[in-house]
């Protein structure tokens, strides 16, 4: 403290004209403002807060709606993202594995045929585990603590 | 408990937006309901008027569907409320069905009634309604010189409204280039330039600079919308090509028809904000007869303490919060500055000077009001 | 009773303390539109503007100053409604 004058001399740098870093800093923050303002205009404005406006409304439905979090809760498990995972890419090599075989002709015989497959075995498993699970939670058979 | 809230409007909503959100789960579980009556489906953004009137926003940017406003829990009907048993905790609307309540909140708003100045609709621009905002821009559009006369009829909603005409007639006449060609004359009922001290310490050089003239003392008596002359209570008169009016207002007419409150004003404790002599009946908004300015900030604010109240009275049975008059409103000052004033009981407005980034506050309002209305801002 | 009486007996008070916008003055206007002609109307306001403000209306618009003064410092002004 300069006891002469009382004043508080704090230990700033200073830039190469002398003057108070602090200082330019300001002067800086200033053109910004003014940069800013040369910048924008009334209908810019305007855009800007009526998405932010609707931005904000969507953002406050979606966390209050308990239903949609919790889906966001269940799909951020490891698991279901693997199963998601999984899906995407069984849905895609299906789609290759049906446009390079023929259309399905119909007819009983065929149907046996295809009845036979492992795959039909295991895709008739899964939609059998899934219908057991989803009538469970919807019913609200749900263990608790998963 | 059935909360009913009479209203559509700024206060109206905000109440029942926020008391939905503070009792979600009692709505949910239906131990609350909430109703919103209303005489409209849609819901008017009022300051926007003045933009309108100034071509600077067109009509259909001024409303949004009020069922979009309001959270999904809150029962909304368009069925005017047209007589109020207050004894009974009942009311009756337009289409004869009846509502009762635990709690109700009156949010009627005001109304314009030029009539009660001999001439003034005839020979004013108004402004205060889209049709009449509208009308007065293609006016000003044509205006190519002459007498613009501002007269003020009190009591009247946004008391900042007569400084802020002034302001964008001269910044409007200005772009047109024909400033020169106009004179400029504000008449305002006291005796000064504005009833708020510092507005008018404020607004008295700016009209100055201006070169807008004024008379104070000048309480509008009648209009000669032939001669185009307008006559003061005062004994003065002057002569106008172009008259832009604030006329006086009321409450709705069922508040007056009713005997709640004389004018439509109802008598309102400046605190609790309920009605006298009915603790479950909370008044807010422009309708009630405190002398707190009538603006959609002032109901925003005493929304905010009402919904408090309501959600703690339904959950500990009392309320927990007084208004303390709190009102903040924006100063458009033309077409690119602008300044606000805020007060409540204990502290008058104290002008800063107005700047470019207020007046782009004020332009994101105009969408943020939404977010306010919703309940979120 | 004369009506002249009655009228007396029945101030209408304008509570405008601890108010600024639209303030003191402009309540009083409004609340003298609505009464009759003979009514007694006392504002009540905490800004010492008004001491001058008020009565500078009543003259100008034509009618009665009753009294004007200041109590608790509440200011504390009459006027009736002569036109």
């Amino acid at each position: 403290m300069n006891t002469q004058t009382g004043a508080v001399e704090r230990d700033v740098g200073t830039d190469g004209n002398g003057n108070d870093e602090e200082l330019s800093k300001l002067v800086e923050m200033g053109q910004l403002v003014m940069a800013a303002q040369d910048a924008l205009a009334d209908p810019i404005v305007s855009r800007l807060a009526g998405t932010l406006n609707e931005g904000m409304a969507l953002v406050d439905r979606i966390t209050r709606n308990k239903a949609l979090m919790g889906l966001l809760q269940e799909l951020e498990r490891p698991e279901s993202q693997a199963l998601l995972k999984g899906l995407s890419a069984a849905l895609r090599e299906t789609g290759r594995a049906l446009s390079a075989s023929e259309k399905a002709k119909g007819g009983l015989g065929a149907l046996v045929r295809v009845a036979r497959e492992p795959g039909a075995e295991e895709g008739l498993r899964i939609l059998a585990l899934v219908g057991e699970h989803l009538s469970a939670n919807v019913r609200g058979d749900r263990r608790q603590g998963k | 408990m059935k909360i009913l809230i009479v209203g559509g409007g700024t206060g109206g909503s905000i109440v029942g937006n926020n008391v939905a959100r503070r009792l979600a789960d009692e709505l949910a579980e239906g131990k609350v309901e909430i109703t919103i009556l209303s005489a409209s489906d849609r819901h008017m953004y009022q300051p926007g008027l003045l933009y309108v009137a100034f071509g600077q926003m067109t009509p259909d940017q001024l409303y949004r569907d009020q069922r979009s406003l309001l959270e999904p829990g809150i029962y909304f009907e368009v069925d005017p409320v047209e007589e109020f048993r207050l004894d009974e905790n009942k009311v009756k609307t337009r289409s004869g069905a009846t509502h009762d309540y635990d709690i109700l909140v009156i949010a009627t708003g005001s109304r314009i009634v030029p009539e009660q100045v001999p001439g003034l609709k005839e020979g004013a621009e108004l402004f205060y309604t889209e049709e009449s905002a509208v009308k007065m821009f293609k006016r000003l559009s044509e205006f190519q010189g002459g007498k613009v006369g501002v007269v003020v009829g009190v009591p009247h909603k946004c008391p900042i409204a007569p400084v802020e005409v002034v302001f964008s007639l001269h910044d409007y006449f200005k772009s047109r280039g024909i400033r020169d060609k106009v004179d400029i004359k504000y008449h305002y009922p006291v005796g000064r330039v504005h009833t708020i001290e510092n507005v008018a310490k404020w607004a008295k050089p700016e009209f100055d600079r201006m070169g807008v003239e004024y008379e104070t003392l000048f309480n509008v008596k009648e209009v000669d919308a032939e001669k185009r002359v307008v006559r003061s209570e005062e004994g003065t008169e002057f002569e106008y090509d172009l008259l832009i009016a604030i006329p006086p207002h009321k409450g709705m007419e069922v508040i007056e028809r009713q005997g709640l409150g004389e004018g439509g004003w109802i008598p309102t404790d400046r605190y609790k904000l309920t009605m006298e002599g009915y603790e479950n009946v909370y008044v807010l908004g422009d309708t009630t007869n405190l002398p707190v300015s009538k603006t959609g900030s002032a109901a925003h604010f005493e929304a905010e303490v009402i919904a408090e109240n309501i959600a703690s009275v339904a959950k500990i049975g009392t309320p927990v919060r007084d208004y303390d008059g709190k009102v903040y409103c924006f100063i458009e000052a033309g077409h690119d500055r602008a300044t606000y004033a805020m007060f409540n009981y204990q502290n008058p407005p104290n002008l800063k000077p107005a700047s470019k980034s207020m007046h782009w506050f004020k332009m994101a309002y105009n969408q943020m009001y939404w977010s306010s209305v919703r309940g979120l801002l | 009773m004369a009506q002249e009486d009655f009228n007396m007996s029945e101030v209408k008070i304008v509570d405008a303390r601890d108010t600024f916008c639209p303030g003191p003055l402009m309540e009083l206007i409004a609340k003298v539109k609505q009464a009759e002609v003979g009514d007694v109307l006392e504002v009540l306001s905490t800004d010492d503007g008004s001491a001058a403000d008020v009565p500078e209306w009543v003259n100008k618009v034509g009618h009665e100053l009753l009294s004007n003064e200041k109590v608790d410092g509440v200011w504390r002004i009459k006027m009736r409604k002569a036109r």
